[in-house]
């Protein structure tokens, strides 16, 4: 009997007004410990401002949050030490070095003496600035600076760690090296959510991930669950294939939908942002123009005999099917012009639940 | 502890911030520096109006046994001088300081009592001769009135200062005449018809001989008297006889009968004297006239016998003192002379002198210090405001505001982790700009230094919570910067800070009394300025600064707004 971890953080119907503008409209979520949690919305979703209210730096006009199933809010003290906070923005002082801000931070949290300077220690080396611990933080790059706000987040050993775009504005070394940090933390126990713009990040990172939008929660699953709402599709071109061509396409295992198209140029299935794939010259050597969106123009021939013809399908998985398609054009005499692959993506996923209008 | 890790690391920022320590160390000094050479002498000092009358006393006193006037003359003169309104007496004790201050054309005027003027005040008198083993009389008064020199007095004088000299000269004259004149009338006037003075009368008239004769002629009534009182006396009666009875060759009845006979003709014997006195050039038979001849050999001074001088000494003195019945001759003192009440010395009329303009290029030790130095340090007391305010700022800009507020610190803790190292550096500025004042501009720290440290310490208190309250309100660098300044240049104004207290109308030195730093000055004034400071005063000043300092610290508890 599988038996539920119990969520380290649990948000019930959260809201939160600015003014006439609301912020949160009645949030309800849970993170598992242990797990790395992704929290993805445009910009004014309210993302940070839920960050802040489960931080307990702002209190919530209403609903609840239990922090280790204990109520937490912005008057409650003792919790605080198993949250750690990432800002967006940097939180560190340049007047104080690398060292000195991470003993600071580590004492307001009651870390002291030996212990303090060992995590000091453990925590520079972790983010690569042992070499420069002794230096004003306000020499550093932005990457470096990056680096140090994630380890005054950790300083004292958080048992949560809430990241709010940890990666931005900092070049590809310093994005990778925190990125493989947040993997180790979360390797050693951490529970994190991560809040991020690069969904690549987050597709990578993220066991669970929730979508806001306009204050209100779109999505909250895991990422496979998120990539089935949206279709998988395969297009192709076939030379000299049967009349029933479409029926057969559509008895095979894993195609739930197949259709013909007199076209020779059917419409792009997808838009700005899939990911597509297109073959030509299949069944065995495939050939991708990634983003184009469109088929292959048709090598000949028309519905019938000699003209190429073009199919839409549904498919559950790509490969899959694409193998069964090639398998089947040449047990029927088709020959297969080309392929044009469409699968689901987060950012389609986002992009499909929050839509395309700027938010800026 | 986390009050302590706060405060502890904001110490450090605020002593990495070379902007704090240029704004609260050195502009002060710089200011002061500055001010310190540009400012008068005068600067500090509440304007007086009054006469300004320097004395140098160097007057040894009165010389042995001579117990009038229980003083030195020259105290006398001094409480004279201070008893006269609108003058400021002002004593120096060194003469050399004197000169120099003449020489600087400092002082237009300054009176130097000599070692012996109270030995020559005391031999002041009108007579020309000392009585034999005493030294000569000496005579004070001289065509302009007083001459100085002969009471071993000197006035030193500016001559680029002529009125003004003129005008302490005339004073000196005024006061000297006050306390010479009643000193010499009253020991002459002592002396008439004294013994020696009748004495003295009676030597002259009896050069006068023969004896007048009208002076005979006037005398024929009291003759007359003398005569008829005498004659008609039985005593004399019988002294008369007794005499003739003892007379040789008499006998008692001859002497009877002699008796009788002139007892009977007395009166013609009278009318006889009395025509003779009354008419003397009747006859004009004889040459010289009867009263000359008979009054020829007598002089003129031997009618003031002793016993006639000691008669007539008291009645001249007292026919005197009838006759100018308003004045007092005996009195030694101007009050008593002309009858007056006496005026009292008014000690408040009188100082010390000390040198307010310093010495050296940066006129080390001149008043002006004692009065810029408190000024300023307790002004940029209140320039913390700008630097707390932008610790507060960084604490958001920096976005570091948000770790504290993540972190288990409660907003108390938070505002005290501000206060407590705010408050250490306010104190190391009080403490630096005093020592410096000492250090650099020979500033003194009066006579109750220790009372300092607490009144630094309020002051401090008071500076650190009206900065945290501004930083409680203002957000950003630029509000810190407009609100800083503004609250200190307005605080600052109002309370006195830049100009001295003194100078300020009572009814706006009352309504500075709601700026912290009019009570932190009014304190620095009684501890520095006043050689014998109202400790109570000190106290009151602190306690109003501590009130102002927590009620701020409340006042910004309540405004920290951290989100």
């Amino acid at each position: 009997m599988n038996v539920m971890p119990e969520p380290v953080l649990e948000i019930t119907d959260v809201r939160k007004r600015y003014g006439d503008l609301a912020a949160l409209g009645g949030v309800s979520l849970a993170v598992e410990a242990g797990v790395v949690f992704g929290l993805l919305g445009p910009n004014g979703a309210g993302k940070t401002t839920l960050l802040s209210i489960a931080a307990g730096l702002l209190r919530a006009d209403s609903g609840t949050v239990k922090l280790f199933g204990k109520p937490f809010s912005r008057d409650t003290r003792e919790l605080r030490h198993l949250v750690g906070m990432g800002t967006q923005d940097l939180s560190i002082y340049p007047d104080l070095t690398a060292r000195e801000n991470l003993r600071f931070f580590g004492k307001l949290y009651g870390l002291r003496s030996r212990a303090l300077e060992s995590r000091v220690d453990e925590v520079l080396g972790a983010v690569g600035l042992t070499d420069r611990a002794n230096d004003r933080a306000g020499t550093f790059s932005g990457g470096m600076k990056r680096r140090l706000n994630l380890a005054a987040a950790v300083v004292h050993g958080p048992k949560l760690l809430f990241l709010d775009e940890p990666t931005a504005g900092v070049d590809p070394q310093s994005r990778n090296h925190i990125f493989e940090q947040v993997k180790a933390l979360n390797a050693a126990g951490l529970t994190v959510i991560y809040t991020s713009h690069y969904m690549e990040e987050v597709q990578a990172l993220c066991a669970r991930i929730a979508i806001l939008d306009g204050g209100t929660l779109r999505a909250c699953d895991t990422l496979p669950n998120l990539l089935k709402r949206l279709d998988a599709r395969v297009q192709i071109e076939v030379t000299n294939a049967p009349a029933d061509f479409a029926q057969r396409l559509e008895a095979i295992p894993g195609v739930r939908r197949a259709e013909g198209n007199p076209s020779p140029q059917p419409p792009p299935l997808g838009g700005e942002g899939e990911h597509s794939r297109t073959t030509s010259h299949v069944p065995h050597a495939l050939s991708s123009s990634e983003g184009s969106g469109s088929p292959s123009p048709p090598r000949g021939g028309g519905w019938g005999v000699g003209l190429p013809s073009a199919f839409s399908l549904v498919v559950d998985g790509v490969g899959p099917a694409l193998a069964a398609v090639a398998s089947l054009c040449a047990s029927s005499g088709a020959t297969l012009a080309s392929a044009t692959t469409t699968e689901p993506t987060l950012e389609r996923v986002f992009l499909n639940l929050t839509g395309r209008a700027l938010r800026d | 502890m986390p009050i302590l890790t706060l405060a502890a690391k904001d110490l450090r920022l605020l002593l990495r911030d070379p902007r704090s320590a240029a704004i609260l160390l050195l502009t002060p000094l710089l200011l002061i520096l500055v001010l310190g050479l540009a400012l008068g002498e005068g600067f500090g000092e509440k304007p007086d109006e009054r006469l300004r009358i320097s004395v140098v006393n160097l007057d040894k006193g009165l010389p042995p046994g001579v117990m009038f006037p229980k003083k030195s003359w020259s105290d006398v003169v001094i409480d004279d001088l201070s008893a006269t309104q609108d003058i400021r007496l002002e004593i120096i004790t060194d003469p050399a300081e004197a000169e120099r201050l003449i020489a600087r054309n400092r002082r237009a005027a300054v009176i130097v009592f000599g070692l012996e003027f109270s030995a020559r005040m005391h031999a002041s008198s009108f007579l020309s001769k000392g009585a034999p083993g005493t030294p000569d009389p000496v005579n004070p008064l001289g065509r302009d009135g007083v001459d100085f020199e002969q009471l071993d007095l000197k006035l030193l004088t500016d001559k680029t200062q002529p009125v003004s000299a003129s005008v302490i000269e005339q004073v000196t004259q005024v006061t000297l005449l006050r306390v010479v004149i009643p000193w010499m009338i009253g020991k002459a006037f002592q002396r008439v018809g004294d013994p020696e003075f009748m004495e003295q009368v009676a030597g002259t008239l009896r050069k006068v001989k023969p004896i007048p004769a009208e002076v005979l002629a006037d005398l024929d009534p009291i003759v007359q008297e003398l005569l008829k009182t005498l004659t008609s006396d039985t005593e004399f009666a019988g002294i008369v006889l007794k005499e003739f009875t003892a007379t040789k060759g008499s006998n008692f009845f001859k002497a009877t009968e002699d008796a009788a006979t002139i007892a009977k003709r007395t009166p013609e014997f009278r009318r006889a004297v009395h025509t003779a006195f009354a008419y003397p050039d009747i006859t004009g038979i004889y040459e010289p006239p009867l009263l000359k001849r008979v009054g020829a050999n007598i002089a003129f001074g031997e009618v003031l016998k002793p016993s006639v001088q000691r008669q007539v000494g008291p009645a001249v003195k007292a026919g005197v003192g009838e006759m100018f019945s308003n004045y007092d001759f005996e009195a030694t003192t101007w009050d008593k002379l002309v009858k007056r009440t006496a005026r009292a010395a008014n000690t408040a009329n009188r100082v010390e002198y000390r040198d307010t303009a310093g010495t050296g290029v940066l006129n080390r030790g001149a008043l002006r210090y004692q009065i810029l130095v408190p000024s300023y340090t307790v002004m940029f007391a209140f320039f913390l405001v700008l630097s707390v305010g932008w610790l507060f700022v960084a604490e958001r800009k920096h976005g570091t505001l948000v770790r504290l507020r993540a972190a288990p610190l409660t907003r108390g803790q938070i505002l005290m982790g501000k206060l407590l190292p705010c408050l250490f550096v306010s104190l190391a500025q009080g403490l630096f700009l005093l020592a410096a004042g000492r250090i650099i501009f020979g500033m003194t720290w009066g006579s109750r230094p220790e009372l300092l440290l607490p009144l630094v310490a309020c002051t401090s208190f008071a500076a650190v919570g009206l900065s945290v309250l501004v930083a409680s309100v203002a957000r950003t660098e630029t509000q810190v910067a407009v609100y800083g300044t503004l609250v200190v240049l307005v605080l600052g104004g109002v309370s006195g800070s830049l100009m001295p207290r003194d100078l300020m109308p009572e009814r706006m030195k009352s309504v500075s009394l709601v700026t912290p730093h009019a009570w932190a000055l009014d304190a620095y004034a009684q501890l520095l300025a006043s050689p014998t400071p109202d400790v109570s005063a000190v106290q009151l000043s602190c306690a109003a600064l501590a009130t102002f300092g927590a009620v701020f610290t409340l006042l910004a508890w309540w405004r920290m707004d951290l989100e």
